[in-house]
């Protein structure tokens, strides 16, 4: 039987930056796995911005921070990821709104993310094509977007040249405590690890169900519309609508609770077309040429879960939304883990023992 | 043909472009699309789908009618936005910044 010192179940986003991170110690034999390939579930059907600053609490907008200052670091290791720090912008559009904006810049500033409330010329002066109906908006020059193709597959080309192995269309069947590791039963075989990683995402919940584990996340559904190709227009991320460098625009925020389903559905693409002209009349005359669905992973308290499973000696997880912007910080932090026992910053407050 | 073939004309993705993608592991369309683009433009796949299959079952030894097909979505060619939006009065999306401080006051 095949030994390895770490197995990571789940090659997307987290998985795949963790496998990397792990690799650069240059000090065990990984095994990265996962039931498809990479890029075909979460990680493959977003957005992806690299966003901070509406973040809370405060303490978990920090940890996006250290995440997303780590990215400019990581392009110069891994290749050209897209990484764009375009600053970011989130309307609001009743002047009542104004005030939680003031109050969320206050606790943002405690942890050095710096907030600015706009008013409503100041954004239209900075964005022009952005709807004269909203009201203000917060402003970060913090957020920014990437590539997720190109980060997933950076990641696993870098992990690869440092050793790792990897094995896609491989489910995991079953999972069994052996001696001092675990024996992982796959379609492709069973091999032994001393330790094992679950960075699933949404089917984190199956993986902890064959280790007797309960991991408390939800699935939600995200369903997003790209236009066609359009002349560079937009200079900031915007909440909820993003250009890419291509041109196209990705416009959605839905999220429903419909399990594993990732079908596209007509009502919701309306809805996210209407926001798209509410935003930005101008997109009422832009093509959509496709539209996606992607299923999130939510945490029941909507924070990232990291770190040891109690109970499992070497056993860990990291199962968190916002994957694509944390993914840095997250193989940083689990590398550090796994190898020297401890976090060069705390995560205690990420432990799947709180639930 | 050579190498340097176009296959995917919206994106001008070449086979040599979808070889690489299959020696990177990929086994299906929808897999070669997100590493190279092939299939991403306005036709959306509906002039490369075959000739990407056929490399795929060249390279793979699988036979063409056991590969998957792409992931068909709305819509079919490319509609103006406008159009989804006639009998929508408001939309129920919820905005990143309400959803930020709204849901638990300031103590999130």
């Amino acid at each position: 039987m095949k030994k390895f010192d770490v197995i990571i179940i789940g090659s997307g986003v987290v998985g795949s930056s963790i496998a990397y991170h792990l690799s650069e110690y240059k000090e065990h034999e990984i095994l990265l796995i996962d039931k498809d390939f990479p890029l075909s579930g979460t990680s493959g059907s977003t957005q992806a911005w690299v966003w901070v600053h509406t973040k809370v609490p405060s303490w978990y907008g920090e940890l996006s921070l250290y995440s997303a200052e780590l990215y400019p670091i990581l392009e110069k290791k891994i290749g050209d990821v897209e990484y764009n720090r375009t600053g970011g912008i989130a309307p609001f559009f009743n002047e009542a709104e104004r005030e939680k904006a003031y109050r969320l810049a206050e606790k943002q500033a405690e942890v050095g993310i710096d907030i600015k409330v706009l008013t409503k010329d100041e954004v239209l002066e900075m964005e022009p094509y952005l709807s004269s109906k909203i009201a203000g908006a917060t402003f970060s020059k913090l957020d920014g977007t990437v590539n997720p193709f190109r980060l997933v597959e950076l990641y696993v080309k870098a992990a690869r040249k440092n050793g790792v192995k990897t094995s896609y269309y491989n489910r995991v069947l079953d999972i069994v405590k052996s001696g001092n590791g675990y024996q992982v039963k796959t379609e492709r075989g069973t091999f032994l690890t001393t330790k094992l990683i679950l960075a699933g995402g949404p089917w984190s919940k199956d993986l902890g169900e064959l280790l007797g584990v309960h991991i408390p996340i939800k699935q939600v559904r995200g369903q997003i519309i790209i236009t066609e190709p359009l002349q560079p227009f937009l200079k900031y991320t915007i909440g909820g609508i993003r250009q890419t460098v291509n041109g196209e625009v990705l416009i959605g925020y839905s999220k429903e609770e419909v399990g594993y389903d990732r079908r596209t559905t007509l009502d919701v693409i309306q809805q996210t077309a209407k926001m798209a002209i509410d935003f930005i009349p101008a997109l009422a005359e832009a093509n959509i040429v496709r539209t996606f669905a992607g299923i999130r992973v939510m945490p029941l308290d909507e924070l990232p879960i990291l770190g040891q499973i109690p109970g499992l000696p070497g056993a860990f997880i990291a199962a968190m939304h916002s994957g694509i912007t944390l993914s840095p910080i997250v193989g940083t932090l689990m590398a550090e883990l796994l190898t020297e026992g401890e976090t060069s910053l705390d995560i205690t407050r990420y432990s799947l023992s709180r639930f | 043909m050579d190498k340097s073939t176009i296959v995917c004309r919206c994106e001008e993705i070449n086979i040599d472009e979808i070889e690489t993608a299959i020696k990177y592991g990929a086994e299906t369309f929808d897999d070669i699309k997100r590493l190279t683009r092939c299939g991403m433009g306005p036709c959306q796949s509906k002039n490369c789908i075959g000739p990407v299959n056929e490399i795929i079952a060249n390279n793979t030894g699988k036979q063409l009618k056991d590969l998957p097909l792409t992931r068909m979505r709305i819509p079919v060619k490319p509609i103006k936005m406008k159009v989804l939006v006639t009998d929508i009065e408001n939309s129920s999306i919820a905005s990143v910044l309400a959803e930020s401080v709204d849901e638990d006051g300031d103590n999130r």
